[in-house]
Parts: C-alpha cells; structure tokens; sequence
C-alpha cells in the first residue's frame, strides 16, 4: 500500500501543479513581507512573520525565496516599480505641470492612507534595509524627478533653477510623507498637502506661484474633508436605520 | 562638550574641543600605561562612537551588530556593555554628538550661505558622520527617531533666523522642515557613494534651493 501523503503535502502538491496558485502564493508572500517590515520594521522581520500574515508552508516559502531578504529585496524592487509608475500616471494624465505634481502627491498621499504598513516599507524600511532596496528607491526617485523637471523646459534658461532640483523636491516630499507614516498619522499627512505644493512649485517658479499652488491645494483638501464628513454621516444614517 | 584628545607619548587629555575637529580612534597601547581609568574609560568611549558611525556607513541600519562596532573599535564586547546598555544607546550618542558638531560648526560660520557651507564641508570631510546623520534611522527605535527629529528642527530654526536676519523674510511655518529634510535626502544620496567631492559639488546648487525656497 502506498504511504499515506500528509495534509501539508497534498497542500503543497496542489500548488505546485497549478502555475496559477503558485504566482498566487508568490504575490501573497511578497506583499507580506512589506506589510510586516512596515508593521514591526525589517529588523524584526522573519519567515515567520512573513506566514503568519500570508499563511502557507515554510516549504511553499523555500520553493519561491532563498531567504527572508531575498523575499523582500523581490518585494520591494516589484512595489516600489507599481508605486513609481502609479505616480507618474497620475501626472501624465493631469492638465499643466502644477495639476500633474499636484495629483502625483495626492496619488502617494492616497497610497499611504490606504496600504500604510507598505507604503512604509517601501519608503522608510528599504532605506534600513539598504542594499539592492536603495538603490532601487534611488532610481524610483530619479523616474519622479526627471518627470518634476520637465517644468525646465518652459522657463528661461535665466530663471531655470539648479540642477538638483528635481532630486530635492522628490526627496522632500517622500522624507515628509515618511515621517508622517513613522508618526502613524495619516491625517497630518494629509493636512501637508498644501505646504509640500508650496515647497515643489516654490522650488521651481516665483513665491507667488508657490502661494497660489498652496491655495489651490488647501482648497483640495476642503473638499476632501467635506467628502470625508458627508460619507462618515452617511455611513452613520445607515448604521442607525 | 568636553572630548579625549591624544597628546605625545601616546597619553590622553581632556579638552575643550573644536566643533569640527576629528575625534580621535587609535587604540592604546596594551599593558600598564599609568593612565587615569576615568581617562582609559573616555578614550574607549570615544572610540565605541567613532566605531558605530563607521559600523553604520559599513553595513546599514539593517545589518548593524553590537558586534561589528566593538570589532572596530578594538574593544572587548564586556567593555562595550560597561559603556552602553544596548547598540543602539551606543548609536544614539554617536548621533548625538556628530548632530552637536555639526550645528557647532554651522553657529561658527555666521550667515545663512556660510553656515550651509560649514555643513557640507563637515559632511564632506566626515564620510562617517555624513551617513550617521542623514540615513532615516528605524523607527522603532523611538529615541533614535526623535534625535532626528530634533536635529531637523534645530537646523530649519538656524535657518529661518539666519534668514530673518538677511532680509527680514519669515517664511511659511513648517516649510524650513521641510526644507532641511529634502536637504538631508539628497546628502543621503551622494553621501552614499563615499566621494566627499559629490558632496561639496551640492554647496552650490543647495544653498541656492534652501534659501531661494524660503
């Protein structure tokens, strides 16, 4: 008679035959990986924090992973591509340049709100984690910065800023939303949405460009405020019937 | 601040120190030297924080060991625990003093445009402390955290009183922050790379972005 198979192993037969959970388990794994390092940091992080929040097999995890850091350096590199291109959809797809640096912060701003253990990871934990994650993060940055600097071609060689503008403004903005998320406060991220605007139009045109970007922002935020208060009522209509 | 210094025949003083100078890392010679244990203890102290922003540009946030920094500072780990309750006590006074040189410095130099020289000469010149002070240290680490914090809102008030003084200008709240913050994202960058001389080609380029954003 043959040997009884143990539930594990049928479990991991199962995946392995079908190409489609195989990804599957792969993709949850990775995600884990940031969700845990965002939760307890990178130091802390182990394969089995990494299963406690994905589920499955330390086998499972072996076949896909060399090790925990190799799970997160494929992680990251993967997260940190999707975040990157998000954003500069965002801008390409809003009218004039301030619009599109505008909806590029909202867009991480909305990021960080949503999926706040990842966005740490992938803007706080990469940076302590070090190499190939800074590397990586670096390039992301350079992307953004290349596409906050093509204002450059519209002012005048007198007025055009330094060079580094671009990596300064980028920078800034992920350091702020970073320590926003290292405080754990969403709404305060949020609320600097006006003064970062201030910061990256401020960097590249006149001060009252910069004020008129900070205007434009708050009133953004009004609304979103407004929205918020409308559907928390709402949600409490329905509650209460 | 008061700090070791060697002097000839290899003994130690305490002095007053200049803000921005070097502190000293050689170990001492082994055996009976006739020293003041309250001099030894100094000199192994001095000695345990260089080894820990060296440790730190070496491996990263991520990989750093209590281990690594006693290897580099030559001293025994007992020794390193008679200092420190933990690695990171020993990497918090580290930052603390580099963060304590590097205001020193900028105060010393005077003006706004001359005080942001100050800073990227030291950092330049600093490798060590340049990747001490301005890599996002883990957040868990909450006094870490705060000593950064701190150091950012220390640097943007030198700046927004430096300006006020130039040409009466008060900036947004906040934005000073913000400013310093970028400023340390890019000196993370290129401080990265180890060439001291990426760093003083930002002079320029950043005092312009600092105080014309302001």
């Amino acid at each position: 008679m043959a040997p009884r198979a143990s539930a594990a192993s049928i479990r991991l037969d199962s995946l392995t035959a079908d190409p489609a959970s195989e990804a599957a388990v792969r993709e949850t794994a990775m995600e884990s990986v940031l969700v845990a390092a965002g939760e307890i940091g990178y130091r802390e992080v182990s394969v089995r924090s990494i299963l406690e929040r994905s589920g499955g097999h330390r086998a499972q995890f072996y076949e896909q992973f060399e090790s925990r850091e190799d799970c997160f350096a494929q992680a990251y590199a993967s997260w940190i591509e999707r975040l990157c291109v998000s954003l500069l959809e965002a801008a390409a797809t809003t009218p004039g340049w301030e619009g599109g640096v505008r909806a590029a912060v909202v867009r991480l701003l909305e990021f960080a709100s949503e999926r706040p253990a990842i966005a740490r990871a992938l803007l706080v934990e990469g940076q302590i984690a070090g190499q190939p994650m800074t590397a990586r993060y670096e390039a992301a940055l350079e992307r953004l910065a290349a596409a906050v600097d093509g204002i450059r071609a519209d002012l005048e060689p007198a007025d055009a800023p330094p060079e580094a503008t671009g990596s300064f403004v980028v920078g800034g903005i992920a350091a702020s939303v970073a320590e926003a998320l290292t405080a754990g406060d969403p709404e305060r991220m949020w609320d600097s949405l006006p003064e970062l605007m201030h910061f990256a139009v401020g960097a590249y045109l006149q001060s009252e460009d910069a004020e008129a970007a900070f205007e434009r922002a708050h009133v953004l935020l009004e609304r979103r405020r407004a929205r918020l208060a409308e559907e928390a009522a709402s949600a409490e209509r329905e509650a209460g019937r | 601040m008061t700090e070791l210094r060697l002097i000839s025949g290899g003994a130690v003083a305490l002095a007053e120190p200049e803000p921005d100078a070097v502190p000293p890392l050689p170990r001492l010679s082994p055996g009976r030297h006739g020293m003041p244990a309250d001099l030894v203890r100094a000199h192994q102290r001095q000695r345990l924080l260089a080894a820990a922003a060296a440790a730190l540009a070496e491996q990263g946030y991520g990989r750093l060991t209590a281990a690594r920094v006693t290897e580099l500072a030559t001293v025994s780990s007992r020794t390193f625990y008679q200092h420190f309750e933990d690695l990171w006590a020993c990497v918090l006074a580290a930052y603390e003093e580099q963060a304590a040189r590097l205001c020193a410095g900028i105060e010393r130099a005077g003006d706004a445009h001359a005080g942001i020289g100050a800073a990227i000469e030291f950092l330049a010149r600093e490798p060590d402390a340049a990747r001490l002070l301005s890599a996002e240290p883990p957040p868990q680490i909450a006094a870490l955290a705060e000593a950064r914090r701190e150091l950012i809102g220390r640097l943007g008030a030198m700046l927004r009183r430096a300006l006020a003084e130039r040409d009466g200008a008060t900036p947004l709240p906040g934005l000073e922050r913000r400013l310093v913050a970028a400023a340390l994202a890019l000196v993370s960058t290129r401080a990265a790379g180890g060439d001291p001389e990426r760093l003083r080609a930002l002079e320029p380029e950043l005092t312009e972005l600092l105080l014309a954003s302001l």
